[in-house]
Formats: structure tokens, sequence, C-alpha cells
């Protein structure tokens, strides 16, 4: 993957330097807002990180611009401001996904992966069944079945594995389950999408051979055939 | 220049404005009364000359001019006070009979008009009308008019003092009402001063006569005590902070230089320090959300929500692991609670108290969530089957990082509750804890929307 990352705390940017490039990717950097956007309508990359307080052009406005000029780039927004109303005005801006300040890294990665796959399968046609290995569901009869065998879901479970269908083979952090499943953004104190996970898990995996949905260390679940 | 402060107070402008207005009317009024009263004492005036004319024009028809010559002289021996005058004179203006020495100059004779003048013996104003009587003579009949000019003169200065006297009273009203209201705005300004200048503890003083002044300085003392207990809020969270961050920090501190030191760190010891931190930022992170609920920053965005959704959702959120700890949890929520608020916010406050309750919870026990209406309020109530909170401490455990001994044994930061607290405040709600013998119920009492009336199908048309 081809990132830029537009960031002007110099150990933020490190960090995310590292680690990105450590998990493979191509990381360019820019430390404010004009050659953020100078690189990114000069070059092309798979997604954008963009800090939202930035000296000179803030970090919304360079999303603004790019957005007005046609480039879709996915863009994910950091920003210290993690209230429902900053998030909404974020995404409105044009980003893609929205992440706090401060983060772990596993969460970048993982919400940065799912929007570089999300841009490059392009305007997917709205997909009827979603397919892992040899698990399927069926989007229009709401119905989920592994090696043709029906597997009975609870409304709540079948979109947990919509979610995770739609992300099949990137690891999906408990967040963002959270706000993609359930809609809420803040942290209950129990981990209590653990337990769904596992009992999801148990569902899909029990009695076949080969585990589909396994557990990452330190960052969250991957569904993977 | 600016002018003295006084007279820029709107009173001072506003008795400005109402001194001209008076003043117009009194105008007004008086010049009414002037024309009426001359108009009335004129027309008698030359009534009674008019009816002399009659009188002397018939006796000349009647006896030619040597008769209207001694009627004239018996006239004027028959007027004691001397209020009438004649003059009777030849063509040439010489006096034939009467009691004006001469013609008056400028005074034409043809055109049977009132004409005044002043009679040059005696000075006296005169009204009177000329006519033309005869071959060439003229007949000029008049009246004193002394009592009429004085009369004008009278009105004419009394109009004038009137509207000086209004003028001055109403200045002087103005000063006294402007100086009133100056003082009394002068205590509150001075208040607010004292105030701006750090004295967080002065109110403006109140004179307990229920006025405009008084509310204001109501108002603004209501407005000074929730800033002060906003104050003293944050006063008390720097304080929390700092006692309950200080600990953590300290600690990761310590391993942290324990870690540097070793020959070879561990990647457990690292990763125990990023556990750590995350509990710090978490505790940071929830200190911040109330401090932002309780500044009311949530306001603006608050809709129209429903508790019904959320309470589903939270029990379904929870039912696992509840499952998991073998705990019977369930939700009912009958019908659609309104209420007027923040969905997120409220599905917090229920994840926390349902957290909770799950939390402390025995295996085998159970958790009820019940949403209900009871009139104009929304009462939505988690019961649980655990050990329940002491009475005493009850209240306490509302406030920030208030943990009871028995909980230091459970993860948390002892922000739950408080979360809930200011988030039902902020509602305009009333969150009380209660006893489920065993056990513990709270109860979030929030005011209740009206529900939607269920119209009356139209009748088809």
């Amino acid at each position: 993957m081809r990132i830029l990352v537009i960031e002007d705390d110099k150990e933020v940017a490190s960090f995310i330097r590292n680690g990105l490039t450590q998990a493979g990717c191509n990381v360019d950097h820019a430390a404010n807002g004009r050659d953020g956007l100078f690189l990114a309508t000069t070059e092309s990359y798979d997604a954008l990180v963009v800090d939202r307080m930035l000296p000179g052009i803030d970090g919304l406005t360079v999303i603004r611009t790019l957005r007005a000029s046609a480039n879709t780039t996915p863009v994910l927004i950091l920003s210290a401001l993690g209230e429902v109303d900053d998030r909404v005005k974020g995404l409105k801006a044009g980003g893609d996904d929205y992440l706090v300040k401060p983060f772990a890294f596993s969460e970048l990665l993982a919400r940065l992966e799912a929007l570089a796959r999300r841009a490059k399968s392009g305007v997917d046609a709205p997909a009827t069944v979603l397919k892992c290995a040899d698990l399927e569901m069926d989007l229009l009869r709401r119905e989920v079945r592994r090696t043709g065998k029906p597997i009975d879901l609870q409304p709540r479970e079948f979109q947990l594995l919509e979610f995770l269908l739609r992300h099949v083979g990137q690891v999906v952090t408990r967040t963002m389950l959270l706000e993609g499943v359930w809609d809420y953004h803040f942290d209950p104190q129990t981990n209590v999408i653990d337990v769904h996970i596992s009992r999801l898990r148990s569902k899909i995996d029990k009695g076949f051979e080969r585990p589909l949905l396994h557990t990452v260390r330190g960052a969250g679940y991957r569904l993977d055939g | 220049m600016r002018l003295p402060r006084l007279f820029r107070t709107n009173v001072f402008r506003l008795t400005l404005a109402y001194m001209a207005l008076f003043a117009l009317s009194v105008g007004a009024l008086s010049a009414f009364v002037y024309s009426a009263t001359l108009g009335y004492l004129d027309t008698q005036t030359n009534a009674i000359i008019q009816a002399e004319i009659n009188g002397l024009y018939e006796q000349y028809e009647r006896s030619s001019l040597g008769g209207l010559r001694d009627v004239i002289e018996e006239r004027i021996a028959r007027d004691g006070e001397g209020r009438s005058y004649y003059l009777l004179a030849d063509p040439i203006g010489r006096r034939v009979a009467g009691n004006v020495q001469a013609w008056p100059i400028g005074i034409d004779d043809a055109r049977g008009q009132w004409v005044d003048f002043v009679e040059s013996e005696s000075g006296t104003p005169v009204r009177a009308m000329p006519l033309r009587i005869g071959p060439g003579f003229r007949l000029l009949v008049g009246r004193d008019i002394r009592e009429l000019t004085a009369i004008r003169q009278l009105l004419r200065s009394v109009s004038l003092y009137g509207i000086t006297l209004t003028l001055a009273l109403a200045l002087v009203g103005g000063v006294l009402l402007a100086l009133s209201a100056e003082r009394r705005l002068a205590e509150i300004n001075r208040t607010t001063r004292q105030i701006m200048a750090g004295d967080l503890t002065r109110r403006a003083p109140l004179k307990g006569s229920d006025d405009e002044h008084d509310e204001l300085a109501q108002n603004i003392n209501a407005m000074l005590d929730q800033i002060e207990n906003l104050l003293a809020g944050m006063r008390h969270v720097g304080d929390s902070v700092a006692h309950d961050l200080r600990g953590p920090i300290t600690r990761l501190r310590n391993r942290l230089e324990t870690v540097a030191g070793a020959e070879t760190p561990s990647r457990e010891d690292l990763a125990e320090c990023v556990v750590q931190l995350d509990q710090v930022l978490a505790t940071f992170n929830a200190l911040l959300r109330i401090a932002r609920v309780e500044s009311g920053a949530y306001r603006s965005a608050f809709t129209t929500v429903d508790l019904k959704p959320i309470v589903r959702d939270v029990c379904e959120l929870y039912q696992a692991a509840a499952e998991e700890q073998h705990v019977v949890l369930h939700g009912s929520a009958p019908e659609s609670v309104e209420v007027y608020g923040d969905r997120e916010l409220l599905a917090q406050v229920l994840t926390n108290l349902v957290d909770n309750a799950v939390k402390y919870t025995p295996p085998g026990g159970t958790v009820r969530i019940e949403l209900a209406r009871a009139g104009d309020r929304a009462l939505l109530r988690v019961y649980d089957s655990g050990p329940g909170i002491p009475a005493e401490d009850r209240s306490r455990v509302l406030q920030r990082f208030t943990r009871l001994d028995r909980a230091r044994s459970q993860p948390g930061n002892g922000l739950g509750l408080a979360l809930v607290n200011a988030v039902t405040l902020q509602h305009h709600g009333r969150l009380t804890l209660g006893d489920n013998a065993p056990g513990l119920v709270v109860t979030l009492e929030l005011p209740a929307l009206s529900p939607p009336r269920v119209l009356a199908a139209a009748p088809a048309s």
C-alpha cells in the first residue's frame, strides 16, 4: 500500500511511519497542509492519513480541496477531538473514517487497510452473497451456510458476521465492530464484544476442521479462510 | 466630547422624550383655550357694536343726519363707563358728533370691516366698524377692548408659564429618575467589577422591592452561584485528576525505569506498561467526557430520542456477557417513551448501569431493565440481585472516583456512575439508588415528551 501521512507532530508522524513501513507500506510524509495537498494531488496513493489540526491549511480544508477536485483517495482523519459532532464534521468534510488520538497502531492499520480495500474493490456492485472459504451469506434471503449446512444466527450475530465478511482477510478491531455493528462511539467498560465474537465463533467454527474466525492478539479479529 | 454619564443614561433620554411630548400637549391645550376664549369675547364685542350700528342707522333713516347727531350725543351722555366710542365725520373728516377727536389715520371707511385702533386722547384700544352714511359723511362706532386685550395677554403668559413649568418639572423628574436608576445599576456594576477583580463571593445587593432591578440582581446572583459551582466542580476535577492519575502514572514511571535499566528488557514488561498507560488514558477520557457533559456541550445537539430501542440494544449487547457469567438479563420496554436528549449519551448511561449490575451480580442472579412511563416522566430502572449499596454510601458513589471497598477488586475507574449522574442532570432528570432486597435498583427519571397522539382515521371524503 502507498500511504501519505499529513501530520505536523514529529513523534506521531514517525510512530505512524515506522509502523506502516514495518507492515510493508510505502509511506510519504508531509508536515503541513500545503505540502500535503501538493503531494496528494500530484502523486497517487491508496489512502491518506490526515491530522485535523495542521499549521497553515488545516486538515479539513485539505480534504475539502481534494474532494472538490474530484480526488477520491480514501482519507482517515486523525484528531484529538473525539466528540460526536467533531466526528460528524470530519466525515462531512469528505473524510472516510475518523480516529481519535491517542490510538493503538493496530487500530490505525486495521482501519487503513479497510479503507484501501474498499476503495480498490471500486464501486462494488451491491453484492447479494458474501463468501469466505466455505462460509456463505445470502443477504437477500438472510441465510448463512457453511459447506451447505444452514447456520442459525440471531439478527445481531448476522450483522456482526456480515461486517466481518465485508472485511474478510483484514483485522477488525473491537471499536470498529462497536461502531459498525452497534453504532456506538464510546467504550463499554467490560469487553462485551469478545463475548459476542466467541458466540459467533461457536456457531460458525464449531464442528469444522478449519477455523475461520481468528483472534489477532492485541488488535482484534480476522475472518479468513 | 462626551456627555456627562448621567445624561447618557437611558432613563434620562426617555424622560427628555416624554418632556417634549408633555410640552407639546400643554402647548396644544393652551392654544385651544386661547382661541376658544378670545373667540367668544370677540364675538360678543362685535355683536354689541353691530347692534349699535343697526340702531344708529335706523335713526339716521328716520331723522337724517341731525337726528343721528342727537342720538349719538345722547348715547355718549348715557354711557357712564365711557366704553362706547362714536364719531360722525363730514366729507373732509371733521367731527360732527361723537367722543373720538378725529377720524383715525389708516382706516378705510368703505369696506364695512372690523378695525382695531388706539384712541389718541385716552390711549384706549378700540374695536370699531366704519360706515359710509349719507352724502360723503362717515360714521364710526366702536367699543373699548381693554378687557379683551388684557385677557389675551393673560392667556398668552399663562400658556408660556405652563409650558415652561412642564419642561422644568420634567427635567427635574428626569434627572431624579436617572439618578435613582443609575444608583441601582451602579451597585450591580460595582459588584460585577469586584467579581471580575477576583472576589467571586460578592453578590449584587437586593432591595427587596421585587422590581426589575431586584430581578436583575437576583438573576445575576443565580448566575454567579452557577459559575461558582462550576468552578468548584472544575477544581474538584483538577484535584481528582491529580490524585487519581498520579498513582498510576507514578507506577508506570517506576516500571519504565526498571525496564530501561534492565539488561534485556522483556516484551511482557513493555506490554504491561502499555496496558497501564491505556488505563490512565481511559480514565482521562472518561473525566474529559464527564467534564464535557457537565459543561452542557452536548445540549445543542439534543433531539427526540426513543428509549425503547436503546433498552433493547443495550440488553442485547450485554446478553451474551451476562449469560457467560450465569446471570439472567432481561429487558422490558413495552412502549416507546421519548425524551429530549442525546442518544449516544443515554445509551452510554444505560450501558454503564447494566455493566455495573452484571459485574456485581453473583452467578445465578438476575438483572432486569425496565422502561416505563409515569405521567410526564420516563422511568428507566435497572434491578440487580448483587450485594447492593448501603444507604449511607448511596450519595457518595455518584461522586467521581468513589469506589467502595469491595469494588476495588473489580476492574473499573470509579467514573461510571459519575458519568451517569452528570448525563442525568444535563437531561433535567433524577438518579436515585434504592434497595432491591437483595441487590440494588437504580432509577433514572427523565422528563418524557408527550406520546404521539393516535389520530382518528380521517373520514374518507
